[in-house]
């Protein structure tokens, strides 16, 4: 009882409300704009978040994040452009339900679909969270071990494109990570005698370089391209309609969930899911692809489905599941948390505020996503010769901001060639950087599990959680490997065929 | 070597590029860069604790990562598969503008505060493109001063003001 008027009295602050309604709104505007993606919104947007409290801070990027999945859907079923790489599967039926006509029906669809689904997911962070943040409460530094180890090696092999490439970009982030002071030693590492790189690399200004610096290079870099305007019109969606989906909506929410909770899938594999799924078992199945009401409800629910999920990891045992859940594990960090099952234990109150002001950033999503129908189409219309000066703007801003140094500005200027040139080579961005966020963590508890264990090896094979997370391991080490050749086969069969 | 031959011999160019580029990185990083710029206390239980034991393993996995990109492009072509590697190259001038724009934030952001450098670039970016509305080169001056205002005024985050007090 005490905790709840604790959690009562940390969320029922104006911040908090104006947070969630700020961060919604500036995801659904920065979601609907092609080109601008909700991780560069939340890494822009982190600089901002310095001198708020923690739940506000949080709760402003939580609200990007959720827009920004529901506003990439606008520009894909208008335009045929979708805002974020998630909302590429909504256009399969959302655009030609626009060519028919019927453009507000499938916004309508989406939205109703993608705060659903949010809503499901919600529940299950909710439910599960705490859950596995009991069981990680009996993990030391060899189980941490494993489970860091599992979590990259996943990330690597659902990653998409090469494997290799993705796993060098893991271990460039490492690598990065451990520029700095040496926590054991004190040893200076790869330093050069900067004292800029003693205390590491700053995270805001390789965030904001690597996120959306690279953007800003490509659209000057590249031929200019016509910008096309677009225009949300015809009649909007009957509850009739609302409800043969419904079916199709909480499917593809769970599957959004199931996907979201483990690290590295990411919402665009749970909205293919989700939808191909929903193909298989409708019964309009032959219209799945030519404007069919069903295929953007399972998208947009496959979508929204992994939001509140792919944070079940991060606040339970640490581990950022994606992109954004790891630069919201910065925004804790910057506040002075660390999430995980200890953080359960000491900031109780803060977590289940946390979770209110999360459920409360469903509702605010649909009264936003209602206006935004009517009138963020229209934003979609600013060209981005206009955007990204003002993006380049923040970017320079927010990277200063940090420790009041312009080498923090170079620093996020080196990194966005390093991401610029990491696009042009088809290297993911973001095993590189889970493995800069990871890599610290999995020093640290390798040499933690030494000292525990005298130097002896053997406590990385000490009981059955360390097992499990072995077999996982290796499993997700086997599930790349097969890819890898299935890919293989099926490149070589296309081939043989041609 | 002719560049038919090349291209008959390697089946994926940039990827041999990366490959080669990223192996000459981690050969520097095991044989020059670990032993000359990470100090390693005199007395060690056990190697695993060291300083250098993770920037070493690390560097020998991308020497052994870059080998097999290597050996990726000049066996498999993934040129189908990455196809947002190619790019329509646009006007030098709109990328030279660019480059200025982002020298300009790095050199005279300190020396003449946010604001004034803010205009500045978002300006030079405004022709690069270039913006023909003329009322929106009225946003080059009302962000970067609305912005600083939100920064320093509002969030408490200092931002540098030019010596005329912008």
């Amino acid at each position: 009882m005490e905790n709840f008027s604790e959690v009562i009295a940390i969320f029922f602050s104006l911040d908090n409300f104006i947070a969630i309604a700020l961060g919604v709104v500036i995801g659904v505007v920065v979601g609907s704009i092609p080109g601008l993606t909700a991780t560069m919104a939340v890494a822009l947007a982190l600089p901002f978040t310095f001198s708020m409290q923690p739940v506000a801070a949080i709760l402003l990027l939580v609200g990007i994040y959720k827009g920004g999945m529901y506003g990439g859907s606008i520009t894909a079923i208008l335009i045929r452009t979708p805002g974020s790489p998630a909302s590429a599967c909504t256009l399969l039926d959302g655009y030609p339900m626009a060519q028919q006509g019927h453009a507000k029906k499938a916004l309508k669809t989406a939205l109703y679909s993608s705060v659903i689904a949010d809503f499901i997911s919600n529940i299950a962070l909710i439910f599960f969270a705490a859950y596995l943040a009991k069981i990680a409460l009996n993990f030391g530094a060899p189980e941490f071990f494993w489970l860091i180890c599992f979590s990259l090696t996943i990330i690597i092999s659902l990653a998409s494109g090469s494997m290799i490439k993705g796993l060098m970009a893991a271990l460039l982030g490492i690598l990065l990570s451990l520029v700095g002071l040496d926590e054991v030693f004190g040893s200076q590492r790869f330093t050069f005698g900067n004292y800029n790189l003693m205390d590491s690399i700053s995270f805001i200004p390789l965030l904001i370089g690597l996120f959306a610096i690279p953007e800003i290079i490509e659209f000057y870099r590249k031929k200019a391209l016509p910008h096309i305007k677009a225009k949300a019109s015809g009649a909007g969606l009957a509850f009739s309609e609302l409800k043969r989906c419904m079916t199709t909506i909480v499917r593809g929410s769970l599957i959004g969930v199931i996907i979201g909770a483990i690290p590295g899938t990411g919402a665009t594999a749970a909205a293919f899911i989700s939808y191909s799924d929903a193909r298989r078992r409708s019964p309009n199945k032959a219209n799945f692809g030519k404007g069919e009401v069903e295929g953007v409800a399972a998208a947009e629910a496959g979508n929204n489905g992994v939001a509140g999920a792919t944070m079940i990891p991060l606040l339970s045992l640490g581990i950022p599941g994606d992109v954004i859940t790891a630069i919201i594990l910065g925004a804790f960090m910057v506040h002075g948390l660390t999430p995980g099952p200890i953080m359960f234990q000491e900031n109780l109150s803060l977590i289940y505020a946390l979770f209110m002001g999360i459920m409360f950033s469903s509702v605010v999503l649909l009264l936003v996503g209602n206006v935004a129908i009517k009138y963020f189409s229209l934003i979609a219309d600013i060209p981005k010769s206009i955007l990204f000066p003002i993006v380049l703007m923040f970017c320079v801003y927010g990277a200063y901001a940090v420790n009041n140094d312009t080498f923090d500005v170079w620093l996020m200027l080196a990194f966005g060639v390093l991401g610029y040139i990491f696009n042009r080579a088809a290297i993911p961005a973001a095993p590189f950087l889970i493995g800069f966020i990871l890599g610290p963590m999995f020093e640290d508890n390798l040499r933690r599990s030494l000292l525990i264990g005298h130097n002896d090896l053997s406590i990385f094979v000490r009981g059955p959680i360390t097992w499990a997370f072995i077999a996982l391991t290796v499993g997700s080490i086997g599930l790349a490997l097969y890819r890898f050749i299935s890919a293989r086969r099926e490149a070589r069969n296309i081939a043989d065929k041609a | 070597m002719t560049r038919a031959y090349v291209k008959r011999r390697i089946k994926d160019v940039s990827d041999v590029i990366a490959g080669s580029i990223l192996l000459c990185f981690s050969l520097a990083l095991v044989f020059y860069l670990v032993p000359n710029y990470i100090n390693e206390p005199p007395i060690l239980q056990n190697p695993m604790m060291s300083p250098r034991w993770l920037p070493g393993i690390v560097g020998w996995m991308i020497v052994l990562f870059s080998i097999l990109l290597i050996l990726q492009g000049f066996l498999l072509d993934r040129s189908g598969e990455d196809d947002e590697r190619q790019i329509e190259k646009g006007s030098t001038r709109r990328f030279i503008l660019m480059v200025a724009a982002l020298l300009i934030y790095v050199a005279l952001f300190e020396a003449m505060g946010a604001v004034f450098t803010g205009i500045l670039a978002t300006l030079i970016l405004f022709v690069a493109h270039p913006v023909r509305t003329w009322w929106a080169y009225s946003l080059a001056f009302v962000f970067p001063i609305a912005v600083t205002f939100l920064f320093v005024k509002v969030m408490n985050v200092p931002l540098p003001i030019s010596p005329i007090g912008f």
